[in-house]
């Protein structure tokens, strides 16, 4: 145990030392804030660099709100990164916001489930414990059996804040580290519900609509499915011409196609606001 | 043995002293006569020797300092009681009791051992008193490899095989306390088998001659005769494995649930302390964090007081 410790130690040293040899002698990115962006932000930043060694991207993870501080107040970051939208005081700071993936959380249910819709006050009750059967939303009489994600999960938060607010999940709910578990677990639990990204949706498990909405790209898009959300890379007036050539390259089929899909996301067509 | 020849007699100084014989009557004089690179050579070795024995010593002090000094803030961020002997726990309400953890490691630690140990122990009987050369040769591996599998690998055979099992048995999604026994209970049969193996083969031939002298069957010198001379022994294995239990993480991780409430049936998922320092470990800051050093700190204080119980049953064995 105490030379495992050791080496794990002394890999993480190695790493340090090899990470921080890659950014010297050349000009830095600063990108900070959301952490549901920085894995996105991570893999683009490591890419371009190799495509241009003359620039390094550094990534951090603060949080959205920590994000709009470093690029708009504070000016430590040269590209905020946020997963919400702006708020009215943020949007005095006249940034220019640059949507980079779209985000939707389907709720997932076992294929033999029969409940095809759910209204989203009836999915915050099924989370807070209140609902504990599908007969009290039109399904069989089956019991409810909750999947929830950890709290260190991005898709845990997001949909926290489109379905709980202040309501608080029930304890009773499964936790599980992540999206391949929950679909594993509710694949084969018949009456097992969960929420997972959408672009993660795949035979095992069945969407259900909210609000009668389908979780469908185009509902996503144009944020008209309820727990849909988008990311956002976040620009001053004076930006760089190498930290716009990163958003650009961000944008670019490379990072949409590849790192966003895979994240579960979906990608942008482009297009700054 | 035969005697040998004292070292400065002998006119081979590259030959390396056999370090058994001549240990304890080791003296700095019986050096003089060999020449300065033996003597750079053993003084260099004997200090490596010592430096690895060391390194334990300094690991362990040093890790449990690093936990004590980042859980410290404990007391003031959440306040001892709070910690101790709180029922909630919520990262987003800043809640941080962690009595449901402690019950949660209870629990699952004492039904695998419950399970486990009886496993073990009767694995260990017949290894030692019944087995053949034969079954023993086939056995004795099996139950050593038991002990490389990886937790890993346990926590996928519990998600794959055991918990939807227990789920289409009992419903729910069958991860809680009882997967995690079976599990577990896998998990500490070779620690505990092992070493009640070895408690026993340590009782002397003659007191088994000496029962079946008497009259005594097989099994009757088992319970009466062999059993109660190893007791120490096999519950000093039990301790062990118990600690094992109780630190897994991994696989525990896999299976157990992980949702923070009280102990409310075998088949409700339930979470423990190390389930919960990892989950958290990752992300967490602030109180949070503090709070995660507290529960290491606690199964630190734990496994330490484990120890210490083997090591003074294991004296009261050496005394009477």
């Amino acid at each position: 145990m105490v030379k495992m410790k050791g080496s794990i130690l002394a890999l993480l040293l190695v790493l340090a030392l090899s990470l921080s040899g890659c950014t010297r002698g050349s000009t830095g990115i600063v990108v900070s804030g959301s952490t549901t962006v920085e894995p996105i932000a991570e893999v683009a930043g490591e890419d371009y660099h190799k495509a241009h060694p003359e620039v390094s991207v550094l990534v951090s993870g603060l949080g959205s709100s920590a994000g709009i501080e470093a690029v708009g107040i504070t000016k430590t970051a040269d590209i905020g990164t946020s997963s919400r939208s702006l708020k009215d005081e943020e949007k005095k700071l006249g940034l220019t916001v640059i949507p980079i993936a779209h985000d939707g959380i389907a709720v997932v249910v076992n294929p033999a489930n029969t409940v095809t819709n759910l209204q989203l006050n009836d999915l915050r009750d099924i989370y807070a414990g209140k609902i504990t059967n599908w007969n009290e939303v039109g399904g069989p009489d089956e019991p409810i059996v909750l999947v929830n994600r950890d709290e260190s999960s991005g898709t845990r938060d997001a949909f926290t804040s489109f379905v709980m607010g202040d309501t608080p999940f029930s304890l009773d709910a499964v936790v599980l580290p992540g999206t391949g578990q929950v679909r594993e677990v509710i694949s084969r639990t018949k009456g097992a519900i969960g929420y997972i990204s959408e672009g993660f949706v795949n035979k095992q498990v069945r969407a259900l609509n909210i609000n009668g909405i389908p979780p469908s790209p185009a509902n996503i898009a144009s944020n008209k499915y309820p727990l849909s959300r988008s990311l956002y890379f976040l620009a001053r007036a004076d930006i760089s011409p190498e930290a716009q050539g990163y958003i650009d390259y961000v944008l670019s089929d490379a990072i949409q196609q590849g790192p966003v899909r895979d994240a579960g996301y979906l990608p942008v067509t482009g297009g700054e606001r | 043995m035969a005697p040998r020849l004292p070292l400065r007699q002998q006119d081979d100084s590259l030959r390396a002293p056999d370090l058994a014989e001549t240990t304890p009557q080791y003296k700095k004089a019986e050096l003089i006569m060999v020449s300065r690179a033996t003597q750079i050579k053993e003084r260099a070795l004997l200090l490596l020797f010592f430096l690895c024995a060391i390194v334990a010593v300094l690991g362990v002090v040093l890790i449990f300092a690093f936990v004590a000094v980042k859980a410290v803030p404990l007391f003031k961020e959440i306040g001892f009681l709070n910690f101790i002997a709180g029922t909630k726990w919520s990262v987003a309400k800043e809640q941080f009791g962690v009595v449901p953890f402690i019950v949660g490691s209870v629990v699952v630690t004492v039904g695998a051992l419950a399970i486990g140990a009886p496993l073990a122990i009767l694995t260990a009987l017949f290894l030692s008193e019944v087995a053949g050369p034969k079954a023993r040769a086939v056995i004795r591996p099996a139950v050593e490899l038991l002990a490389g599998i990886p937790s890993v690998v346990y926590g996928f055979f519990g998600v794959t095989v055991v918990a939807p099992i227990i789920s289409r048995v009992f419903g729910g999604a069958g991860f809680g306390p009882l997967t995690a026994w079976i599990v577990l209970s896998i998990m500490i049969v070779p620690t505990i088998a092992m070493l009640s193996e070895d408690a026993l083969d340590s009782i002397p031939m003659g007191i088994r001659e000496a029962s079946f002298a008497m009259g005594a069957t097989p099994w009757q010198t088992i319970y009466k005769v062999v059993l109660p001379a190893a007791k120490i022994g096999i519950i000093d294995a039990a301790i062990l494995g118990m600690g094992r239990a109780i630190g897994e993480t991994m696989a525990v991780l896999m299976i157990v649930g992980n949702a923070p409430q009280m102990f409310a049936g075998l088949t409700k998922p339930i979470s423990t302390l190390t389930s919960q320092i990892v989950l958290g470990m990752g992300y967490s800051s602030g109180a949070f964090r503090t709070a995660l050093f507290g529960m290491a700190a606690l199964l630190f204080l734990i496994s330490m007081a484990l120890v210490l119980i083997v090591r003074l049953l294991s004296h009261t064995d050496r005394e009477a």
